[in-house]
């Protein structure tokens, strides 16, 4: 018996309906101390991002004469899944995910503008309920922005998939489990390009088409959100300094 | 530097006080403020020269950081708020050493690359102009050890983002008998002091432009106390008189005064951190109970009411 | 977060001393404490804890297992903590991995009780479901998110309140109670009955800087702590753990004198936390 991700009414497990996203929740400047931080909600994925930086490299060997270093480390909590994970932090799935979103976000980092410095990124996984790749990679812009390192443009991502024939927007686990494709974009909404495209599983090339366009749909409106909370956030920290002069 | 933890009326009050100052700036333009990728209007026409926090795309200006946009002269540039201190000549900063050797310091001073103090850049015990001698480089750690705190000025930037600090002045120099409180650095306003004798509270406070701030005992007309006296290492630490309950007290009732106007994301100068001070006394907080939700929300509350009356 | 210079460590001891610490408080205050139950909805029950500026993440997980060897009536209980590099860069990779393991040793001493099981938090025999076959295991997972001194108090206080948030499943046992058979059962998870949580301890640690003992140490304050004693103690007073950390040696009799402080401390501050836990647990959780 074949699970309905889709009913013939248009709903979705949880209600939604295929191009529906999940309800998006942002905080900026969560921890204090850090030089940028933010928590990131899509749905019940819930993930935290702190950036340290720019600042002196601290293994001389690895520092770079023309840019800046950026180092990523993704960590998901034993409990943010429903089985207790029992892998160590170390696992490839881990190590993967810290290189892919290291390397998402450093292609937005205008790391020329900031040479013989290190920039460091963390990511933490405190709910996992799919996409959580997405909500990483969403987190960690936020936190940059929240830095005050320069970017050529946000990154914004989101992931979509497909089954019972439809294109579905924002996987849940459940969904993510359901053996369709899972496509990840992640997205420069001004550059109106591309920065990273990650899929599994053999797809035709329309049904491939479809799903990135929805990929990108769903990424622009995590960017429109985005932009409200950092505006909103700008705001508040400006009035309450004051003074500025303009 | 964070805040105290708000249950939901704190919560409530609290953004009730930050809408209302919101709406006292409402003066401010809305097209200042940018998010990364926004559009930054210019005059084609007219001209302009592109500053930091802005790229220049297809033929668009557009800022590369949020913040505000500022506009001098034709010079358009974005300035981030919360970001590591970005130092300018002749700041005032206090810093913590990092690394001595090689005729120079390394010291943290929140930017993103340590500063350098060279050895030719301090004052030297027995007579100020003399040339460095290869004893000199031996005894650097009479002067200054790794972790000390001091205060300096930015005697000059290099294109390559490091900065070069300089103590050529009696009052720079190794810091003592007080505590260090950090703060964003865009909440400190460049003026012209930025060392501050508080001579009835017995205090002296610095206000590093990079958000290192430093309150402490006064120090008495004596030169051995000094901040920038050549006392060594060692006298750091023997030899001081003990601290006065209730100068303690009175630096402490500063240092959080600054924290919450840190935690508040308030501008601070030593008219606003001394504002603070006395609300406090006013409203008869204990010293400790001023990193309260209480203390946070009521001062929060007090600022809203005195901008929206300007 | 580095050291700190000789003339600042001058400047806290002197504090420390003068009853007058860096940010006002006294030697036996406790910063502001903050305590949300419920916080992990996929877990049996979870809570987090700030203590000023530290905050951690405690979730129990109510597993399925077998019981320990030689004690076919009770259930198990395991712990484990992690730091999260969002605490401090140099909890990045491994860097963490040292402090973890002391966090997690210094808790398991104080709530597993002993190698017989007694002494535990939990009275272990109230995990049994088949005795010699299947029992709960409460697995305790904390993670460190921010770090601002004094993890393992903050830490004991969330595990203390995620227990009182646990949910332990109805359980019916549906075949193969006795004989050689493996047991089937049907879990319920709408309903389920809270733990005894009487007897649970929160850690008080002591810091000795010259001869004065104080509570709640900040990052600063342990960066020069030449000596710290961690206490666990119940609600009843009794003593449930004790660890010496620190480099320091210590007489005999100022360690029996700390321990006697923390709990007269801890008896202090117990039942207001458990107020605080109490009023946390009435709140209803949003999503």
């Amino acid at each position: 018996m074949t699970t309905e991700y889709v009913s013939p009414e248009g709903l979705r497990l949880d209600g939604r309906r295929p191009h529906e996203m999940r309800h998006m929740h942002a905080v900026v400047g969560v921890v204090p101390s850090a030089d940028g931080s933010a928590l990131f909600h899509m749905g019940n994925t819930k993930v935290m991002a702190v950036v340290y930086g720019p600042h002196e490299v601290s293994n001389r060997t690895h520092q770079l004469h023309d840019r800046a270093l950026v180092r990523c480390e993704y960590s998901m909590a034993t409990f943010s899944t429903g089985e207790r994970r029992r892998r160590g932090k170390t696992d490839r799935r881990s190590t993967e995910l810290s290189l892919v979103i290291g390397q998402t976000m450093e292609a937005a980092i205008m790391t020329h503008l900031l040479p013989r410095t290190q920039i460091d990124i963390y990511v933490q996984v405190l709910q996992a309920d799919g996409g959580t790749r997405a909500a990483c990679i969403n987190a960690a812009s936020i936190a940059l922005a929240d830095a005050g390192i320069p970017m050529r443009d946000l990154v914004v991502s989101c992931a979509a998939g497909y089954l019972n024939s439809t294109p579905l927007l924002d996987l849940n686990y459940q969904e993510d489990s359901g053996g369709g494709p899972d496509l990840v974009v992640g997205y420069f909404p001004k550059l109106e390009k591309l920065s990273l495209l990650q899929m599994d599983s053999k797809v035709p090339i329309e049904t491939f088409e479809k799903v990135l366009e929805l990929a990108t749909e769903g990424a622009k409106a995590v960017a429109t959100f985005m932009r409200e909370k950092l505006l909103e956030n700008t705001k508040t920290l400006a009035s309450a300094r004051g003074h500025l002069k303009l | 530097m964070s805040g105290p933890h708000l249950d939901a009326d704190h919560e409530l009050r609290i953004a009730k006080a930050q809408r209302l100052l919101r709406d006292a700036a409402g003066g401010m333009h809305s097209r200042a403020f940018v998010n990364v990728g926004d559009v930054i209007p210019v005059d084609h026409e007219a001209g302009y020269l592109r500053g930091h926090g802005t790229q220049p795309v297809k033929e668009e200006l557009l800022a590369t950081v949020c913040g505000v946009v500022e506009r001098v002269n034709k010079l358009v540039s974005v300035r981030p708020l919360r970001a590591r201190y970005n130092a300018e000549t002749g700041d005032v900063v206090v810093g913590r050493v990092t690394e001595v050797g090689g005729n120079r310091w390394k010291v943290d001073v929140n930017s993103r690359k340590d500063a350098e103090l060279l050895l030719a850049a301090v004052n030297l015990p027995g007579g100020i102009q003399r040339r460095r001698t290869a004893i000199d480089e031996l005894n650097m750690r009479d002067l200054y050890v790794e972790n000390d705190l001091i205060s300096a000025e930015v005697q000059s930037l290099h294109q390559d983002g490091s900065l070069h600090l300089h103590t050529r002045s009696l009052k720079y120099g190794k810091l003592r008998n007080g505590q260090l409180v950090r703060v964003a650095p865009y909440l400190i306003k460049r003026l012209k002091q930025h060392f501050h004798q508080l001579k009835d509270l017995g205090v002296d406070l610095i206000l590093g432009c990079n958000g290192f701030i430093w309150i402490s005992a006064a120090s008495p007309g004596n030169k051995d106390n000094l901040p920038g006296s050549v006392a060594t290492s060692a006298s750091a630490v023997v030899g001081e008189s003990p601290l006065q309950f209730e100068v303690r007290e009175r630096i402490c009732r500063l240092a959080n005064s600054v924290r919450v106007l840190g935690a508040l994301g308030l501008l601070i100068s030593p008219d606003s951190i001394m504002q603070t001070y006395e609300a406090s006394l006013l409203w008869e907080v204990p010293v400790k109970d001023m990193l309260s939700a209480d203390f946070y929300v009521k001062l929060a509350e007090k600022e809203a009411e005195q901008r929206m009356k300007r | 977060m580095g050291a700190l210079s000789a003339a600042e460590v001058s400047y806290i001891e002197g504090g420390i001393a003068q009853n007058l610490r860096s940010d006002g408080r006294g030697r036996l205050d406790f910063r502001n404490i903050s305590i949300v139950t419920g916080v992990i909805p996929q877990a049996s029950g979870s809570a987090r804890c700030k203590v000023g500026g530290t905050d951690v993440m405690v979730s129990v997980k109510a597993e399925l297992g077998s019981p320990p060897k030689g004690r076919p009536t009770h259930g198990g209980m395991m712990i484990k903590i992690e730091c999260s590099p969002t605490a401090a860069p140099e909890f990045e990779g491994r860097g963490g991995e040292e402090l973890s393991l002391e966090l997690t040793r210094g808790l398991e001493r104080s709530f597993l009780g002993g190698p017989n099981g007694s002494g535990a938090a939990i009275d272990l025999s109230s995990l049994r479901i088949v005795d010699g076959k299947t029992c709960w295991v409460l697995c305790i997972d904390g993670l460190v998110l921010s770090s601002d001194g004094n993890l393992l108090d903050a830490l004991s206080i969330a595990i203390k309140a995620a227990l009182t948030n646990t949910g332990l499943p109805k359980v019916e046992i549906v075949a193969g109670e006795t004989g050689d058979e493996d047991p089937e059962f049907e879990v319920d998870d709408e309903e389920s009955s809270q733990l005894d949580i009487s007897n649970v301890p929160i850690i008080i640690t002591l810091t000795k800087v010259g001869k004065h003992y104080f509570v709640d140490a900040t990052a600063e304050e342990e960066l020069q702590m030449k000596s710290a004693v961690s206490v666990a103690v119940n609600r009843k007073g009794v003593i449930c753990g004790v660890t010496k950390r620190g480099g320091d040696g210590l007489d005999p009799s100022v360690i029996i004198d700390m321990i006697s402080v923390a709990q007269q401390i801890a008896l202090t501050y117990i039942p207001a936390l458990d107020l605080q836990i109490a009023a946390a647990e009435s709140v209803d959780p949003d999503s």
